[in-house]
């Protein structure tokens, strides 16, 4: 294929601190091409935020650090990039929006400053003219009367509509890629479908490639091509979006489509969630991360990392018996913890 | 809206995780070890840190110190206090030396000793003072706090006055007007220092009393009292354990200030202050007497300051100057 | 804003009163005679004793003296210095002049030294820098003043003098004037200095507490997202927004100074109001003191009340008030 737009290619970064190395990021792989969405999906905690701050080098480091791997944009490598040509890149070629509107934007610079802001700085547009440009802007994201809240303060704005800004802000120099960390994590129902919508209809117009973070997989049903599983800094499970929740082959993909409750459930049907807790990034189980918590999991699972197995085509799952015939889901998540 | 519509399904989503959570952690608290308590912990914390631990053993060693003082002093070093008219000329303003590690002063009379005896006074008022601070404040802190409305804006309009006043020069003033002396000196830092702790302790109240276990216990029938000395007053504690401990080397500064400026307890009777006043005059003659009870107060304030700082840290306070 | 502003002015109002009324009782309600406090140690007549009792409303209920005592003020009628017989007023107005110009030295060197101090400690956090800066700080802070102010003139006035056989030093006491050695801003520097001690360690812990909260925050995370270079983050989005609390800080403290300009001025010699309240104190020459507690608080009241309107110019949560749109 010819260059595909981003390329992550086996990423580890672990964060050195004084209680132990957390292994953040323990081998992610994925591709993404123009104008696709990838969805990254997994609970708090299993890394799926950090990879999108790894990829633009936003992780302090130390304490992190870039353990292995590489992730290319356009066949140039982001991770041994001059800082100088990172900056050129954030905010331009590829830029990312943070998941609590309310606490993003800075308070004390009215909104068109900062809309304003990545346009001097990138296009090197004049002030008036991106000024003018930031108006456009918030009307392009629907923000209703721009001429005149361009000039306002970000607390005069309400949650969604500071989302909304948030997008225009990001979209301001057309990025190549947009990288949407919980978007609507923070925002009522009703606001967040809203949102989606908004940025669905932006990525027709504007053909960037969305990499989209959730821990929500009816987020993700909608608007991905491609979904990337993750667990505890790995990625279990990795698929187009059909693929993937038409014929899931990780147990933990089966426990989080399982956990969502289904429309069909009488009233007196429980809610299976799965069972336990994530682990700690510190004291990551030994073999297979998952095994604690999973209800199929054989000695093998305890003291053997389970490798990438294809099971047809570029959909792959990290488990042991992923694509073995007859390994289907036959127990639920939430029925007991197999404690092998 | 749908009910299988995406949204519906992500607020299921959601209901569903936090109740995995709150099972889990209920489960948790119930099976769990018990943890050390607030107490222990904090002191744990409070070891680590090795400025506070200097500032701690310094402390107990001048309180100790001051405290025997009478045992030791006036044996080795002569009386501090009485002016002997009878001291040769060739005994006064000695630099420092084997018998007399300070010095003596234009009097003849040995600054170690001197400095030791000042040591009680600060040491008191530094304590009294913001132990008076503390009870006033706490008492009405308590009250604007807990019943809010009326109550609480006459007791924070009458803190708001008093510190409208600079402290140091409301100090002057209020010994000014009630006379020299060391009561007065106890009686007008102590007055002043109120207001500081009632605001810790009533925005401490504040934010507990919303807490939603206070509420709890409300429904569950418990009464004002207990409700204060069992919830609020525990979690309230931290900041003013904090903020009482900076307050002493303030009140050590304010009462060396007024001394200084010869309000505070009188001579004979030695104080650090008064010391440093009456040091300038031999500026050129005896520089050393200036030093040690500078040197005196200097690290006296910065141990409680110090440990102040090592107590916000190991209590986790969030205070906001 | 005009709310806020007007707001603010109204809870002025009964804190101002609050403040007179402590003022008066500090006066009125003092052990002893409070004729004595008029008049002093000396014998006077009984004739003039009956006619400043019948002047001041000792006789009175508490309330009309507090009525009469606030209708003296407003007068600026701040009673008769008793050794000097001259009126408080005039003798304090004289003075005051040279505190100012103290204090607004002090605080210049605050603003530079104190608020650089807390932005290295920050940006450096946990290098040698930051540990100087954190340790100084509180040893100044433990600091008595007037002990500085003595130390900083033994070293500079009377050491660098020897040890540069007269050469190179700075003067210790007084403000110059004609016929002086030095020009009259020289005699500024040492005083300036130890006044502004304190306070600058206070401003740089503030500074650098309030910046490291402030680099926590998500903004600044944004803005680093979207290819700001580091300065350009420090300096347009991170120090904007720690400053607020700063500036409202140094004139909050700006009441403090003024008690350590009292101590200042004392060891420098330094004829400012300060200075004529330490020596009123000497002599027992209680309405000169009072009356210089009086003018001093009028002035911290009415540049705290600027403070506090200005905030609303740094703040534009403030300034635009209103709430959220849906």
């Amino acid at each position: 294929m010819a260059t595909d737009l981003l390329v992550v290619e086996d990423l580890k970064m672990y964060f050195h601190t004084r209680d132990g190395v957390v292994k953040a990021v323990d081998g992610v792989s994925y591709t993404l091409n123009k104008g696709e969405t990838i969805g990254v999906v997994g609970e708090s905690g299993s890394g799926k935020s950090v990879t999108a701050m790894t990829m633009m080098r936003l992780i302090p480091m130390p304490p992190g650090k870039v353990e292995g791997g590489d992730v290319r944009f356009n066949g140039e490598s982001l991770l041994t990039l001059p800082e100088d040509k990172m900056r050129a890149i954030r905010g331009n070629r590829i830029a990312m929006i943070f998941q609590d509107p309310m606490t993003s934007l800075n308070p004390v610079y009215r909104v068109g400053h900062q809309l304003a802001e990545p346009l001097m700085l990138h296009k090197n547009l004049s002030k008036a003219e991106a000024w003018k440009r930031a108006t456009e802007l918030l009307e392009m994201v629907g923000i209703p009367h721009p001429e005149s809240r361009v000039k306002d303060y970000p607390h005069q704005f309400s949650g969604g509509m500071r989302q909304r800004v948030m997008i225009a802000m990001a979209l301001a120099c057309d990025p190549d890629i947009l990288i949407a960390d919980e978007p609507t994590t923070a925002l009522d129902v009703t606001i967040q479908a809203q949102i989606l919508e908004l940025m669905q209809e932006l990525q027709q117009r504007t053909g960037s490639a969305i990499i989209m973070i959730t821990h929500d997989l009816g987020v993700v049903a909608d608007m991905a091509d491609r979904i990337l599983v993750m667990y505890a800094g790995k990625a279990v499970e990795y698929g187009t979006v059909d693929e993937v929740f038409y014929s899931p082959s990780h147990p933990y993909t089966w426990g989080l489509i399982d956990s969502l409750p289904r429309h069909d459930m009488t009233e007196k049907g429980e809610l299976c969630p799965i069972k336990g807790q994530p682990p700690s990034l510190i004291q990551v189980p030994s073999g297979c991360s998952f095994h604690p918590r999973c209800p199929y999991a054989k000695d093998r699972c305890r003291t053997e990392i389970p490798a990438s197995r294809t099971i047809d085509g570029s959909h792959v799952a990290a488990c042991h018996f992923a694509g073995d015939p007859g390994f289907t889901r036959t127990e639920m998540a939430c029925a007991g913890v197999n404690v092998g | 809206m749908k009910k299988d519509s995406p949204q519906m399904q992500q607020e299921q989503d959601r209901k569903t995780a936090e109740a995995t959570a709150a099972a889990d952690t209920a489960y948790d608290a119930l099976s769990a070890s018990p943890s050390r308590t607030l107490l222990g912990d904090a002191w744990h914390r409070l070891r680590k840190n090795r400025l506070a631990i200097v500032a701690i053993i310094w402390i107990i060693v001048m309180v100790i110190a001051a405290v025997t003082a009478d045992l030791w002093v006036p044996q080795r070093f002569g009386d501090p206090i009485t002016i002997n008219t009878q001291t040769l000329t060739a005994d006064r303003l000695l630099p420092p030396q084997l018998a007399h590690p300070f010095g003596t002063d234009d009097l003849g009379r040995d600054v170690f000793a001197r400095v030791v005896y000042g040591a009680r006074f600060s040491l008191a008022v530094g304590l009294i003072a913001t132990a008076i601070s503390i009870v006033i404040g706490l008492v009405l802190g308590a009250l604007g706090g807990y019943y809010g409305g009326f109550t609480d804006t006459l007791i924070m309009r009458t803190a708001d006055v008093f510190f409208a006043f600079p402290y140091t020069l409301f100090a002057i003033a209020l010994v000014a007007v009630l006379g020299p002396g060391f009561i007065n000196v106890f009686i007008a830092i102590g007055v002043l220092g109120w207001p500081s702790i009632a605001r810790v302790f009533r925005s401490s109240i504040f934010s507990v009393k919303s807490q939603d276990y206070v509420q709890a216990a409300r429904a569950l029938g418990a009464s004002d009292i207990r409700i204060m000395s069992r919830h609020i007053m525990p979690n309230s504690v931290a900041p003013i354990i904090v903020y009482g401990t900076m307050s002493i080397g303030g009140a050590i500064l304010t009462e060396a200030a007024l001394s200084f400026l010869g309000m505070g307890i009188q001579p004979p009777t030695p104080s650090w202050g008064y010391m440093i006043n009456a040091s300038t005059k031999f500026m050129t003659t005896a520089p050393w007497l200036m030093l040690w009870p500078g040197f005196a107060i200097l690290t006296t304030v910065l141990s409680f300051v110090l440990l102040g700082d090592g107590l916000r840290d190991a209590l986790d306070v969030k205070m906001k100057d | 804003m005009l709310k806020y502003i007007g707001r603010r002015i109204l809870q002025m109002i009964p804190v101002f009163i609050g403040v007179t009324v402590l003022l008066f009782l500090m006066t009125a309600v003092v052990p002893g005679d409070p004729v004595k406090m008029i008049t002093g140690e000396r014998e006077i007549s009984p004739a003039v004793y009956n006619q400043i009792r019948a002047e001041y409303g000792f006789d009175k209920p508490l309330i009309v003296q507090y009525g009469m005592y606030l209708n003296r003020l407003a007068h600026g009628d701040l009673g008769q210095s008793l050794m000097r017989g001259r009126p408080v007023k005039d003798m304090l107005l004289d003075k005051f002049p040279y505190t100012m110009q103290l204090a607004l030295a002090a605080i210049i060197i605050e603003i530079i030294f104190g608020i650089g101090a807390g932005m290295i400690s920050a940006v450096k956090r946990y290098s040698f820098a930051d540990v100087l800066v954190t340790l100084s700080t509180s040893i100044l802070v433990s600091l008595p003043v007037f002990w500085l102010g003595t130390l900083l003139q033994m070293f500079f006035g009377i050491y660098l003098k020897e040890w540069t056989n007269g050469a190179f030093y700075l003067p210790m006491s007084g403000a110059g004037g004609p016929g002086a050695p030095f020009p009259h801003w020289v005699y500024l520097i040492l005083p300036a200095i130890t006044l502004a001690s304190v306070s600058t360690a206070y401003a740089a812990r503030i500074m650098r507490s309030q910046l490291l909260e402030v680099m926590g925050q998500d903004y600044i995370r944004t803005a680093t997202a979207k290819g700001l270079s580091a300065s350009a983050v420090l300096w347009r989005h991170t120090v904007k927004n720690a400053m607020i609390p700063v500036i409202t800080f140094i004139g909050i403290d700006f009441g403090a100074m003024m008690s350590g300009a009292i101590l200042t001025e004392t060891v420098f010699n330094w004829p400012g109001v300060g200075n004529e309240i330490y020596n009123a104190v000497v002599r027992r020459d209680w309405p000169v003191v009072m009356g210089g507690v009086v003018i001093i608080v009028v002035v911290v009241m009415i540049i705290n009340l600027l403070v506090d309107i200005s905030y609303a110019f740094f703040d534009p949560r403030i300034r635009y008030g209103g709430g959220e749109e849906a």
